[in-house]
């Protein structure tokens, strides 16, 4: 026997000790990631039911005119949800009218056109606007933009569509500069920079030879981009467009200052509205009767309902457009 | 390095007898690197001409620069002339859309755009022209006819064009590339993605294409090339070493460099 083969047992020894010691230390790992995975779960499914207990005396006060009425009165103690409902759906809807083709704009310039000395500084611009703190557009959106909308924009937009069917209701007076609309620009102006940074990043997925095929059969960068890259990343910009309106729908801070904070439904979009965190985070201090609270927390278990919709879908969105890229 | 003077290079036993593209004193920059060194090559019309060479040696820079699909890069940069049909292409006044709709160009990948079979060519034609209907049908199925596909397609021209295998993906670009009625193609490695039966149907397709077209293929596969092209030229780090035709370049190559080549000793 060679000197190898009789150190063999030995080494085979200490190596099925060190094939123990390493199963052990795997196992050790192995349950300290999945308890750190399984604790996000905990957390979002405690979140959902302490919602849904904290909403429960409320929603079967209620019932399901809860969310199709409209009156809100803390003295008579007589709940609804539905100006609430309104004012965010609209606010949100309005800023992303406003900032999807501002975005998809940006994003084409930026990938397809910008001078490259150019693409850094205003790419790094869009992306600082997502910085700012939500109290900082507030403050903004109260001193600075609502007195200029009350005294130049509205009243222009008033006595344009005065007279006019359906536009006359759509923007009728008196302008107060603060209200749905105001909250709108204020949003959009915050989801820029999501739609933007997502669309370059899909934009950037596009084969380069995709579209040096398509310049090669004479397109021009318009013909590239409308024919071609849109439809390429399709997908990809509704699942940014879908988690922008995620975040829209969920901003509290700026809203309540611009909103007007009033439980109505209006069809002017000058009026002063309410959204359903701005309700929230106005009234909870003055909040005395069980009941109340509890209005308010139905209002939260609503929000988190459409929010967790709309971020599930905008998810799916992106998995498929990765599918796809990936392949 | 023996001396060579260029004008030797340049007087081959291709009877050129017109020329479709000439290309002269071509100098090719990627940023400061010279990628092509003074390119001096004639290219008959109606007939296949092939470039081969090593990775690296500029023959699809030299094809890039036909079209001018470089300039999409901003740091790429072409000197020199390139003639087609007499009229310098590299020319700043040069209208760069229509100038790629006379020079349509396929890739080494198929790039099928995000869109229906019919709607793949539809929309090349579409841009320049305004046709009717029943008109565009006709160009539509011409154009299929054209590469070969369209008794495999005919029943699903709605569908995806991306839901074609790779062959007939590739074939779905040529015809795409057909249907603009341009008058060179360049072909950029077109069979090198494909399966030997999907090669062999190219082959047959540019074979037929050379009556009308004027063709450029730039190939690894010195058996392609061989196969398919009538002149061929060798480059090899950014020069042209020899063009020749075809036959000659593959049977009795005037320079050490192409035969070593050919005869696989490099490359």
């Amino acid at each position: 026997m060679s000197a190898v083969q009789e150190a063999l047992p030995a080494i085979r020894g200490s190596r099925d000790a060190t094939v123990r010691r390493f199963a052990f230390t795997d196992a050790i790992f192995h349950g300290l990631t999945r308890a750190a995975a399984i604790l996000v779960l905990v957390l979002l499914s405690g979140v959902a039911i302490s919602l849904i207990v904290g909403a429960w005396p409320a929603l079967s006060t209620f019932g399901f005119s809860f969310i199709t009425t409209e009156s809100w009165n803390p003295v008579t103690e007589k709940f609804g949800a539905l100006a609430p409902i309104y004012g965010t759906i609209i606010t949100s809807a309005i800023a992303i009218l406003i900032a999807v083709p501002l975005g998809i704009g940006i994003a084409i310039f930026l990938t397809e056109l910008c001078p490259r000395p150019l693409r850094r500084p205003i790419g790094m611009a869009v992306e600082l606007l997502a910085g700012i703190p939500s109290i900082i557009y507030g403050i903004w959106g109260l001193f600075v933009l609502a007195p200029f909308l009350q005294t130049t924009v509205q009243p222009f937009i008033i006595s344009v569509f005065h007279g006019i069917p359906g536009l006359n209701s759509l923007f009728a007076g008196p302008p107060y500069g603060i209200g749905l609309l105001t909250s709108a620009m204020i949003l959009a102006i915050m989801i820029l920079p999501f739609i933007t940074s997502i669309t370059k990043d899909v934009f950037d997925t596009v084969p380069s030879v995709l579209k040096e095929s398509a310049y090669g059969i004479g397109c021009t960068t318009w013909e590239v981009t409308r024919r071609v890259v849109i439809p390429y990343t399709r997908i990809g910009i509704m699942g940014g467009v879908m988690l922008a309106l995620g975040r829209a729908l969920g901003e509290t801070m700026a809203v309540t200052f611009v909103i007007g904070n009033a439980h109505r439904i209006s069809t002017s979009l000058f009026a002063p509205a309410t959204t359903i965190s701005a309700t929230i985070a106005n009234e909870f201090t003055e909040a005395v009767g069980d009941l109340y609270t509890s209005s308010l927390v139905a209002l939260g278990l609503i929000l988190f309902i459409i929010t967790f919709l709309i971020l599930a879908i905008a998810r799916y969105m992106l998995m498929r457009i990765d599918a796809r890229t990936g392949a | 390095m023996k001396p060579m003077l260029s004008t030797e290079l340049n007087t081959p036993e291709v009877v050129v007898e017109k020329a479709k593209i000439e290309v002269r004193n071509l100098n090719f920059y990627y940023g400061q690197s010279k990628a092509l060194k003074d390119i001096n090559l004639s290219l008959p019309e109606r007939s296949v001409t092939a470039f081969i060479g090593p990775s690296g040696c500029g023959k699809s820079t030299l094809l890039r620069v036909l079209n001018r699909i470089y300039e999409l890069y901003p740091k790429q940069s072409a000197e020199g002339q390139v003639l087609l049909d007499g009229k310098n292409i590299l020319d700043r006044s040069q209208d760069l859309n229509l100038l790629r709709t006379k020079i349509g160009m396929v890739f080494q990948k198929p790039t099928p755009f995000p869109m229906s079979i019919y709607e793949n060519i539809a929309f090349g034609v579409r841009l320049y022209e305004k046709i009717s209907k029943s008109e565009m049908d006709g160009r539509v199925e011409q154009a299929l006819k054209r590469a070969a596909l369209w008794t495999e397609v005919k029943d699903k021209l709605n569908a995806s064009g991306l839901s074609l295998s790779g062959g007939q993906q590739q074939r779905l670009c040529i015809a795409r590339t057909v249907a603009v009625k341009p008058e060179v193609i360049l072909l950029d490695e077109p069979a090198s993605a494909l399966d030997p039966l999907s090669t062999a149907k190219i082959e047959e397709l540019i074979d037929e294409l050379q009556a009308d077209y004027t063709i450029v293929i730039v190939t690894h596969n010195m058996q392609q090339a061989a196969r398919v092209s009538k002149q061929t030229a060798f480059m090899y780090l950014g020069e042209l070493v020899e063009f020749d035709r075809t036959e000659k370049i593959f049977t009795s190559p005037r320079e050490k460099r192409t035969q070593d080549y050919i005869t696989g000793r490099f490359g």
